[in-house]
C-alpha cells in the first residue's frame, strides 16, 4: 500500500470546491483501534491510513447525517463527500445507489483494492494490545505486525477476519479514483461459511439461536454500524404502535434481531460490521450470509454489485413460478 | 471488620458455603466474561477480567416490571422484590459505581425498585491486580482496590485469599464460613498493600479532572464537540455498558389483556431520547447528544452530588465500535480550557 499515493489523491479530492469532505481512516488511540477520519483539509489527509486493520466499512456515514433545519437565506451544503472504500464497501455504496438511497453524484468513491484485513479482537488475543498505537501492514501473503520497534510476522489465515475469507469481491466493484493495483481474488467456500449451521437439525438450530439472541442487550449498534439499516423512521424506535417492545428478553430480542435479517435479505453486503460491534459477541454474520446465500441461489441475485441493477425485495417477475417462498 | 486468610484449597467448601444462597458470579462465554447464577456443584474462579456488562443490573435491571395490570380492569399488580443476591467477584470500580448512581435515586423521591434491590443484594468484590488496558480508576476517586459500595473484598494473595469484611452484611456473610478462615495477623493486610501498589503503577491511562467541571460550560459552542462526535454512530454501547448511566425510559407494554408498565435502560446517545412530540429535539444531532454524555458525567453530576459519574471502567472506550475515546475527549477538554 502505497500511502504516498493515497495522501496525494486525498489532498486533490479534498481539495476540490465540490468535495466537503473526505472520509477515511485513521490511527486510533491505541492498540489495534482504527477511528474513521472526517478531512476537510489537505494538511489533515496526513493522518490518513490504509491498513490491514481499516475494517470500518465507512459507507455507513453516507446516510447517518442528521441535517439541521437550514436558517433561512441560507443554502443547504449539497457538496460532495468522498468516500474511501475495500471491496465490501464499495458494495453497500453500490447498494445504496440502487436503492436510491443516495445518488450517484453525492460521492466520489476512492476505490482501495483490499488483500483483506485482520480480526482486531483475534489479533489482540494472540498479540495482546498495548497503549501504544501499533501498526499493521501487509506483508506478501501474511500481515507484518509493527509495534515497540518489534517487527512480528503473522501468517495470514491466523488472524484474517472470517468475512475476507469468505469476500468474493475484494476490489471495489464502483469508484472514481483507485488506490494501486486490483488484488486477485481467492478461492472462497461456497457455503458463505453458514453449512455448519444449516447441518443442524431444526431443533438444535432454535436453541442456538436461542443462547445467542438471549444475551443481546439491544443496544442497536449493529443496526446503526449498518450501511444498510438506514431507514428514517425505523419500526424499532415506533412507539404507536409498538412493533418490537423496548422490553429486553428472549423473545423481544428474537422479534428483533429475525425483522432486521429479514430485512436485509438481498441487501446485506457482508460487510461484517454488524458482528464485529456487537458487545454481545452475537454471530450476526452466519444470519445474514445464510439469507444471503438463499437469496443467491434461488433467485441468482447479488446486491451492491451494479449500480444500475434492481433492488432485491423491490423487484417482481410476472413469470415467477412461485414455487417456495422465502 | 474482621479480616481473614483462606487457604485457596478451601476455595470449594467456601462456595459451598454460599451455595443455598442465590448467588451470581463471573463465568466465561466466548471471549467475554459475564455474570451467571452459580448452579450447585460449580465452582467459580477468580482469575478474569472484568466483565463485558457491568453488574449493575442486580440494582437496577435493563427492564424493571413496576406494576402489572388488565386491560380494562381496575387491578394493580405489584411486584414483589425480594430475592436476595449474592454477586462474587465484582470489581471495585462497578461497586463504586452502584454508590454514585444511588444518590440520584435517592434524590428528591426515594426510588423503591431500585432501593429494595440494594437492600437485598450484598457484594462480594475482587481487588483488581491485573487492571485492563483501559482502566483509569485512579484518576476519578477510585482505584483496584476501592471499598466502596462492597460489603467484602477480596484480594488474591497466591496461596491464599485475604478477605475483609466491610460492613454488617459481610461480616455476617464471612461469619457463616468463619471455620474455614483464619484471622489474619497483618501479614495479609501486608500483601495486599504491595498488590495494590504494583497494580496502581500498571495503570497507564490518566485524565486530570481539575478544572474540568467548573470548564464544561465555558465549552458549550467548542469546536471540539463536532470533532470527537463526527464518527459517533449513535448506538446504545457507551452507555448501556456504562455502570454508572442511569437513564431510563417508562414503557406500558401490551399482550392480549395482560399488561404491564415497566422502565428501562434509556441511551442519551439515541435519537429518540429527547425528542418532543412536537418533533422538535433540543439534542438534535450526535454533536449534541456527546456533548451531554460528557457533560452529564463530569458537570451535572458533580455539580449537583458533588462526585463524578464515571468510574474509569474503560468499558466505553474498550467496546466503541469507532474508537470514540472518553479519556481522549477529556484530554482535548483540558486542551480547550
Ligand atoms: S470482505 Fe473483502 S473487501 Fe471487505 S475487507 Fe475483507 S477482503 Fe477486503
Ligand atoms: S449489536 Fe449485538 S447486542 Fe447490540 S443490538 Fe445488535 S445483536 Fe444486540
Ligand atoms: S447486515 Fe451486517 S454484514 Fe450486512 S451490510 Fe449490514 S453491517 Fe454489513
Ligand atoms: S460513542 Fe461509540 S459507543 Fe457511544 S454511541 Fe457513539 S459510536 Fe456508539
Ligand atoms: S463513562 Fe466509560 S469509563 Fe466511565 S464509568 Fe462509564 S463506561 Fe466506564
Amino acid at each position: 500500500m502505497d500511502i504516498e499515493q493515497l495522501r496525494k489523491i486525498a489532498s486533490e479530492v479534498v481539495a476540490r470546491d465540490d468535495v466537503k469532505c473526505l472520509i477515511g481512516w485513521k490511527k486510533g488511540s491505541y492498540g489495534y483501534r482504527i477511528a474513521p477520519a472526517f478531512v476537510e483539509d489537505t494538511e489533515e489527509t496526513a493522518d490518513l491510513i490504509f491498513s490491514p486493520l481499516c475494517t470500518a466499512n465507512l459507507a455507513t456515514y453516507l446516510t447517518l447525517v442528521e441535517k439541521l433545519p437550514v436558517p433561512r437565506g441560507q443554502e443547504p451544503d449539497t457538496r460532495k463527500v468522498a468516500l474511501m472504500v475495500k471491496g465490501c464497501d464499495s458494495r453497500a455504496v453500490t447498494q445504496l445507489i440502487v436503492e436510491k438511497g443516495i445518488s450517484r453524484e453525492d460521492v466520489v468513491v476512492i476505490g482501495c483494492p483490499c488483500p483483506g484485513v485482520v480480526d482486531a479482537k483475534l489479533l489482540a488475543e494472540k498479540y495482546p494490545e498495548t497503549e501504544e498505537a501499533a501498526e499493521v501492514k501487509w506483508n506478501g501473503d501474511g500481515f507484518l505486525l509493527i509495534r515497540g520497534g518489534e517487527e512480528i510476522k503473522i501468517a495470514r489465515d491466523e488472524v484474517l477476519a472470517e468475512k475476507c475469507r469468505l469476500c468474493r469481491y475484494p476490489n471495489p466493484v464502483i469508484s472514481d479514483l483507485m488506490l494501486g493495483e486490483p488484488v486477485k481474488p481467492w478461492d472462497v467456500p461456497e457455503d458463505s461459511g453458514v453449512v455448519e449451521i444449516e447441518e443442524k437439525s431444526i431443533q438444535e438450530r432454535w436453541s442456538y439461536w436461542l443462547e445467542e439472541f438471549d444475551k443481546c442487550i439491544r443496544c442497536y449498534s449493529c443496526r446503526n454500524v449498518c450501511p444498510l439499516c438506514y431507514c428514517q423512521d425505523c419500526i424499532l424506535d415506533r412507539l404507536n404502535p409498538t412493533w418490537i417492545n423496548r422490553a429486553v428478553n428472549f423473545s423481544e430480542n428474537t422479534a428483533y434481531n429475525i425483522s432486521r435479517a429479514f430485512h436485509l435479505a438481498g441487501r446485506c453486503i457482508e460487510c461484517g460490521e454488524c458482528e464485529r460491534v456487537c458487545p454481545a459477541n452475537i454471530p450476526l454474520g452466519k444470519l445474514n450470509r445464510k439469507l444471503a446465500r438463499e437469496v443467491r441461489e434461488k433467485y441468482g441475485f447479488e446486491p451492491g454489485i451494479d449500480p444500475e441493477g434492481e433492488p432485491f425485495q423491490a423487484s417482481y417477475k410476472p413469470d415467477d413460478p412461485e414455487d417456495f417462498i422465502l | 471488620m474482621s479480616a481473614m486468610l483462606l487457604n485457596k484449597e478451601k476455595w470449594p467448601e467456601f462456595i459451598g458455603k454460599l451455595a443455598g444462597k442465590n448467588l451470581w458470579a463471573p463465568q466465561a462465554e466466548g471471549d467475554a466474561m459475564h455474570f451467571a447464577q452459580v448452579k450447585e456443584g460449580e465452582t467459580p474462579g477468580l482469575d478474569f477480567g472484568n466483565t463485558r456488562v457491568p453488574p449493575k443490573k442486580f440494582i437496577f435491571p435493563q427492564t424493571e416490571t413496576m406494576y402489572r395490570f388488565q386491560l380494562g380492569g381496575t387491578n394493580i399488580e405489584e411486584p414483589v422484590i425480594d430475592d436476595e443476591v449474592v454477586v462474587l467477584g465484582i470489581r471495585p470500580c462497578d461497586a463504586r459505581a452502584n454508590k454514585i448512581i444511588e444518590k440520584l435515586f435517592k434524590w428528591d423521591v426515594d426510588d423503591p425498585y431500585f432501593l429494595a434491590r440494594q437492600e437485598k443484594v450484598t457484594l462480594i468484590g475482587l481487588t483488581c491486580t491485573e487492571p485492563g488496558l483501559n482502566c483509569f480508576c485512579p484518576s476519578v476517586g477510585g482505584g483496584p482496590a476501592s471499598t466502596d459500595g462492597l460489603d467484602i473484598l477480596i484480594t488474591d494473595l497466591g496461596e491464599n485469599y485475604y478477605l475483609e469484611a466491610l460492613t454488617n452484611k459481610g461480616e455476617k456473610l464471612l461469619g457463616e464460613a468463619g471455620d474455614l478462615m483464619v484471622e489474619d495477623k497483618g501479614d495479609g493486610a501486608k500483601a495486599k498493600e504491595k498488590l495494590v501498589a504494583a497494580a496502581e503503577k500498571k495503570i497507564n491511562r490518566t485524565v486530570d479532572t481539575k478544572g474540568i467541571p467548573e470548564g464544561l460550560p465555558g465549552l458549550w459552542e467548542d469546536p471540539l464537540w463536532k470533532r470527537v462526535s463526527a464518527s459517533c454512530l449513535g448506538c446504545g454501547t457507551c452507555t448501556y455498558l456504562c455502570p454508572t448511566c442511569h437513564c431510563f425510559d417508562i414503557q406500558d407494554e401490551i399482550e392480549g389483556f395482560d399488561a404491564r408498565r415497566c422502565r428501562m435502560w434509556d441511551s442519551c446517545m439515541f435519537e429518540e431520547y429527547t425528542l418532543h412530540t412536537s418533533g422538535h429535539n433540543p439534542r438534535p444531532t450526535r454533536r449534541e447528544r456527546t456533548r451531554n454524555r460528557i457533560n452529564h458525567k463530569y458537570n451535572y453530576y458533580v455539580d449537583k452530588f458533588d462526585v463524578i459519574a464515571c468510574v474509569g471502567c474503560g468499558r466505553c472506550i474498550n467496546l466503541c465500535p469507532v474508537n470514540i475515546d472518553i479519556v481522549e475527549i477529556l484530554r482535548q477538554v483540558k486542551e480547550a480550557l
